[in-house]
């Protein structure tokens, strides 16, 4: 019995499920391009955007939101697991020829394959857009590269902390209350709104401490024009992929719990 | 109590020896549900566990597939210790619906065949056919959510029947159809076991194991009490059951009344006396004689293998036990 057949199949009905559940995907994608299109004009226009580069706010905006769609995706994906749970069909998938873990495994890489897709559809999509310009500094092909291996790292950690929260919380409002309680504010002192340097210092330490910082500090690298970054694209890589991996395995560790 | 002769080691389905297993509880309370159990099935058999809710049925089930681990004892299913590998082998119906609402009957045969190993075309016809056979072939991309809860006990039956599992265990697996729904079910379960499927049911349905089981275990508070077949279970008894509501009965009264002609196996557990009878009509007006009215409630019907049960157990099969 192929663990690596099993994870496929799990992989493939989540997936399913997704482009199913409309509203999931339309929210996923449509919030961070809604943000993008009212937050980056709103603020181009009506407050001071000479802080960033060349005032133009959306085009900012643009990594912020791609790693927004990450953990929306992350978070709804873990959720399935509380869906599976609820409805039975996770003590089937137990009762079955594998592991609990390569059960885990299984949902765990549709959480991750979902949550990049859906960042890469917010990243075409914001390409397309004519008023936002982004400047791939190292070329479009290699931008994307990066900014795809970016988006993975991103959704490997997302969906590893999620898998860990949900290991921990019982009920899914529980969980969609700790994931928004820890992500939101996370994602506000990433960088994803307003430029890291000029902070006050308590802030900057707390970006600092912030994975999310280093994930879109590498978006911004991939798709933007400001050389080599916050933190430089090795740090970025270093934190990003340790903290990927360790959370993702992390998340794996916990049995998902046996219910009769 | 009435055992048959153990089957060989090797023609056995499943075999528990000593097997106990205690559930933790919060607050740190240890709760047993199964107490030195043992048991064995043999290949081929249609099996029934027979107890009342928590008498420690479907514990024994999960523990038979490895989904949880014993506190002591042994416990050997297939020729072999439970383990991923050897699910693949056995299909598990739940007692509680296991479905995805928003999957359709194809994609829910689908994503089992996948996990126990089928693929491609022969799974594709394997659907088809299993479907067919539980008479949803119709509703093939429907959403489960659509199904009524027959339909949808067919598609778990489906499911369960989908990688020609070895032995199929049942949990309750009627509760909730109506006659023909559930004559449907196991119409198709009984098609299983003439191919070689072994089936064990656990149920507190007497009807159900009296009817479909070759072979029935009365379970518990987590122990064998009996084994056998149906009818040998049922030696013994009259033709009729009285279940009476007395409180207050004299010891001594039981004695005399265990004398009186035509009566069978009487027991006595506070608050009810129980006896099987040739004929009620003439048992229960002498009855009402010596009684007058200290009898609160008395209950005569045909006897079954509930009687069967009370008569070893000393408790009703709707006493509610520890868990599972």
């Amino acid at each position: 019995m192929s663990a690596l057949a099993a994870c496929g199949a799990l992989l493939q009905r989540d997936v399913r499920a997704v482009l199913r559940s409309r509203s999931q995907l339309y929210s996923t994608i449509l919030l961070p391009l809604m943000l993008l299109a009212i937050l980056g004009t709103g603020v181009s226009q009506g407050l001071d955007p000479t802080l960033v580069r060349d005032g133009d706010y959306a085009t900012f905006l643009v990594p912020g939101m791609i790693a927004m769609a990450v953990l929306f995706s992350s978070t709804f994906s873990s959720a399935s697991y509380y869906r599976d749970r609820d409805s039975g069909l996770m003590r089937v998938m137990l009762a079955s020829p594998h592991s609990p873990r390569v059960i885990l495994l299984g949902k765990a890489l549709a959480g991750v394959s979902i949550g990049g897709l859906q960042a890469l559809a917010v990243l075409a999509v914001a390409a397309a857009i004519p008023a936002i310009d982004l400047e791939w500094q190292h070329g479009v092909i290699p931008g994307i590269a990066l900014a795809a291996i970016g988006i993975a790292l991103l959704a490997l950690l997302l969906n590893g902390f999620a898998q860990v929260v949900a290991s921990r919380i019982r009920t899914m409002q529980g969980f969609h209350l700790v994931m928004n309680l820890v992500l939101f504010p996370l994602l506000f002192f990433s960088g994803a709104f307003f430029p890291l340097e000029d902070l006050p210092a308590w802030l900057k330490v707390l970006a600092t401490a912030n994975p999310l910082s280093y994930g879109v500090d590498l978006l911004r690298i991939a798709v933007y024009d400001n050389g080599s970054g916050y933190f430089g694209l090795t740090l970025d890589f270093a934190v990003l992929t340790a903290l990927a991996f360790a959370l993702f395995a992390w998340g794996l560790r916990r049995h998902p719990g046996y219910h009769w | 109590m009435t055992t048959t002769a153990a089957p060989p080691a090797t023609d056995l389905a499943a075999q528990v020896q000593d097997l106990s297993f205690t559930y933790a509880m919060p607050g740190g309370e240890q709760r047993p549900a199964l107490d030195g159990l043992t048991l064995d099935v043999p290949s081929g058999a249609v099996f029934g566990l027979l107890g009342p809710n928590g008498s420690g049925k479907s514990t024994l089930l999960s523990l038979l597939v490895g989904l949880r681990q014993p506190s002591a004892g042994e416990v050997r299913v297939l020729g072999q210790p439970p383990s991923a590998a050897i699910r693949a082998r056995i299909g598990l119906l739940f007692q509680e619906t296991s479905l995805d609402p928003l999957m359709t009957l194809r994609e829910t045969l689908w994503l089992h065949g996948r996990l126990y190993g089928l693929a491609g075309h022969t799974l594709r016809t394997t659907i088809a056919q299993t479907l067919g056979s539980v008479g949803l072939a119709d509703r093939a991309d429907s959403l489960v959510s659509t199904l009524s809860g027959g339909m949808k006990r067919r598609l778990e039956l489906a499911r369960v029947l989908l990688p020609s599992p070895q032995l199929i265990l049942l949990d309750e697996p009627t509760t909730g159809l109506d006659p023909d729904a559930e004559a449907a079910l196991w119409a198709r379960l009984h098609e299983a076991n003439q191919t070689g499927a072994t089936i064990i049911l656990a149920t507190n349905n007497v009807h159900e194991a009296d009817k479909h089981c070759r072979q029935v275990a009365f379970i518990h508070r987590g122990r064998l009490a009996a084994q056998g077949t149906p009818a040998e279970l049922k030696a013994g008894l009259k033709r009729d059951a009285v279940w009476v509501e007395w409180p207050d009965l004299p010891p001594t009264l039981t004695d005399e009344i265990a004398a009186w002609e035509g009566v069978g196996k009487l027991t006595w557990a506070h608050p009810t006396l129980h006896v099987t009878v040739d004929a009620a009509s003439a048992f229960v007006p002498r009855l009402f004689q010596i009684a007058g009215d200290a009898i609160r409630a008395i209950r005569i019907r045909e006897s079954t293998l509930e009687d069967a049960y009370f008569d070893i157990v000393g408790a009703s099969l709707s006493d509610q036990g520890v868990d599972g």
